[in-house]
């Protein structure tokens, strides 16, 4: 009891400079060492998956789509892959060949994104500004080929909306041959730059053994050796006519994490490269019924942080009967808990940075603290109602 | 050695162009599909493409539309067909930027432009009008409503050619 009296607790959160998006965490500290972690989610939940339930098929796709910011084209390919399958629909192969490709414009642009969030909270706000420079060139190409810098709608359920005229074919292909060289630099900078390697080299080292009992998945379960990617081990839409090479490291350190998805990068545009000289000829979407065959289905894609999951249940109308999804987020969170044990409190922005965290995309639910017992119920009319009255 | 390259690297941008833009002064084009603020379009003689059918807001996986329909007659004609929308409001707030309701429109009545600049003091003026919607009057057209000649507008839904 008396120890527990002694230790000084540093609350994070939700509201923090350090955080880019809401989270509460507590953080036990023996002088600079952290001793105990522990972490409150929920602040962004948006009741996504409840909003499917009342819209149908299509609408749904468009609400899904904005789960997340950065990686919406893997969620909208996770879900139409699910209702494709229920529905028994055949998706054309150059539609599923540009869901690949878009897919992948996207791991690069999420990839550049990490790659300057974490220059940034290591302090090394140079690369920050060079890799995010950098990633404009990608985040156009992907305006150029759907019309958004983000949430594309390339997906429709039964294919994609666009198509890849010949000038974008030529504009992806000088991109795609800009950014290899720029990341043949940076990974030269984060694996030489001795100020760098003191803020990653040993930090947050995850044997395999441990990273297996956290069920660490994604870029951050590979840089620790755990040969799980869902493109490889589960092909989905294009991904066995274009298969991708698993990339894993073995350190476990945050320095694989940087060479791991450097590598993934260069993975990337070889994919690219190689779906633009092979794009197949044909339709972009084929018929899609209204109302969806009852039954249900798990549709797994692997998005940019990890394995995102995805459970449709149909019960024969045009509305979902129940959408769950779980991102990548989660199951890697855990780690930093475990992690920041023993570390200095100065290394833990790094080590949260390092699962790349997503955090309104994996608030799946809230826990409401209701200690004065206030419990207040609203119906939706009610609560409406509320809403009207307080700005008006 | 890191150090001299590290400045190497210092100096060459200096004397490259920069690849900010000074925003409200400069500004970049956005690209063709580009989904920003909707416009409601008309046809070349002025009248409204849009004909109240409110699909666009049954489309909408937001609920940000808002229609009510009226009657259409040949003394003050608004649209083609049999009724008009008499309110047409889009809430930016809610409006997810989909471009759901440009799909669900059979007139192609509402597209979404290249307009982002969406900003507000009060929710209130979040909510965009028929007025503020609604594109100008061609030129040679004539502004709505129009006094037309009985029996020339009966067909809601003009003949279009496919979409490319």
């Amino acid at each position: 009891m008396q120890s527990k009296i002694d230790k000084f607790t540093i609350p994070i959160g939700p509201q923090h400079p350090a955080l880019k998006e809401p989270g509460h965490f507590e953080f036990s500290v023996d002088g600079e060492i952290v001793t105990d972690a522990s972490v409150r989610l929920g602040y962004v939940h948006r009741g996504i998956e409840k909003g499917t339930e009342g819209r149908n098929w299509v609408q749904s796709l468009y609400l899904l789509e904005r789960i997340c910011g950065i990686c919406s084209h893997v969620h909208a390919t996770a879900y139409c892959l699910g209702v494709e399958k229920l529905a028994g629909v055949e998706v054309p192969p150059r539609a599923q060949a540009i869901r690949v490709l878009v897919a992948e414009l996207e791991r690069v642009h999420s990839h550049m994104l990490w790659l300057g969030v974490a220059a940034h909270e290591a302090g090394f706000d140079t690369l920050f500004m060079y890799s995010w420079r950098d990633r404009e060139t990608v985040m156009n190409l992907l305006e150029g080929i759907t019309g958004n810098r983000v949430n594309y709608s390339a997906n429709v359920l039964g294919g994609v909306k666009c198509d890849i005229s010949a000038e974008q074919d030529e504009a992806i292909r000088q991109g795609v041959d800009f950014l290899e060289e720029r990341t043949r630099h940076y990974l030269e900078v984060v694996t030489s730059d001795m100020m760098f390697l003191r803020r990653t080299r040993g930090v947050a080292t995850t044997p395999k053994a441990q990273a297996r009992e956290l069920g660490l998945i994604g870029p951050t379960g590979r840089a620790s050796g755990i040969s799980h990617d869902v493109r490889v081990d589960a092909p989905y839409a294009a991904y066995d006519i274009y298969p991708v090479k698993l990339i894993t490291a073995t350190a476990g350190d945050l320095e694989a994490r940087f060479i791991v998805r450097i590598n993934e990068l260069f993975e990337s545009y070889r994919v690219i490269r190689q779906i633009l000289d092979t794009l197949p000829e044909g339709e972009l979407t084929v018929r899609m019924p209204r109302r969806i065959k009852e039954g249900e289905t798990v549709s797994r894609v692997e998005a940019p942080r990890g394995e995102l999951f995805y459970f449709i249940k149909s019960n024969g109308t045009d509305t979902p009967e129940r959408i769950k999804v779980r991102t990548p987020t989660l199951p890697n969170m855990a780690s930093v808990l475990v992690l920041a044990i023993g570390h200095q409190l100065a290394d833990i922005p790094m080590i949260l940075t390092g699962i790349d965290p997503c955090f309104s995309c994996n608030d799946r639910m809230v826990v409401v603290k209701d200690s004065g017992g206030d419990n207040r119920a609203m119906t939706w009319e009610a609560l409406r109602q509320y809403g009207i009255e307080y700005y008006r | 050695m890191n150090l001299i390259r590290g400045f190497a690297t210092t100096i060459k941008h200096v004397f490259e162009e920069p690849v900010t833009i000074q925003f409200p002064e400069e500004e970049r084009p956005v690209r063709e599909r580009f989904k920003g603020r909707h416009a409601l379009k008309r046809y070349d003689n002025g009248l409204e493409k849009c004909i109240g059918c409110s699909l666009c807001a049954a489309a909408c996986p937001a609920d940000a539309i808002w229609v009510e329909a009226a009657e259409n007659s040949d003394e003050a004609r608004y649209s083609p067909g049999e009724r008009y929308a008499r309110t047409y409001e889009i809430n930016m707030i809610r409006c997810i930027f989909c471009g759901y309701c440009e799909d669900a429109c059979p007139t192609e009545a509402i597209v979404l432009e290249h307009e982002y600049r969406l900003s507000f003091n009060d929710r209130v003026d979040a909510v965009y009008t028929k007025d503020m919607l609604i594109d100008p009057v061609p030129p040679g057209g004539q502004d709505t409503p129009q006094v037309t000649e009985p029996g020339k507008f009966t067909r809601s839904i003009p003949e279009m050619k496919d979409p490319d």
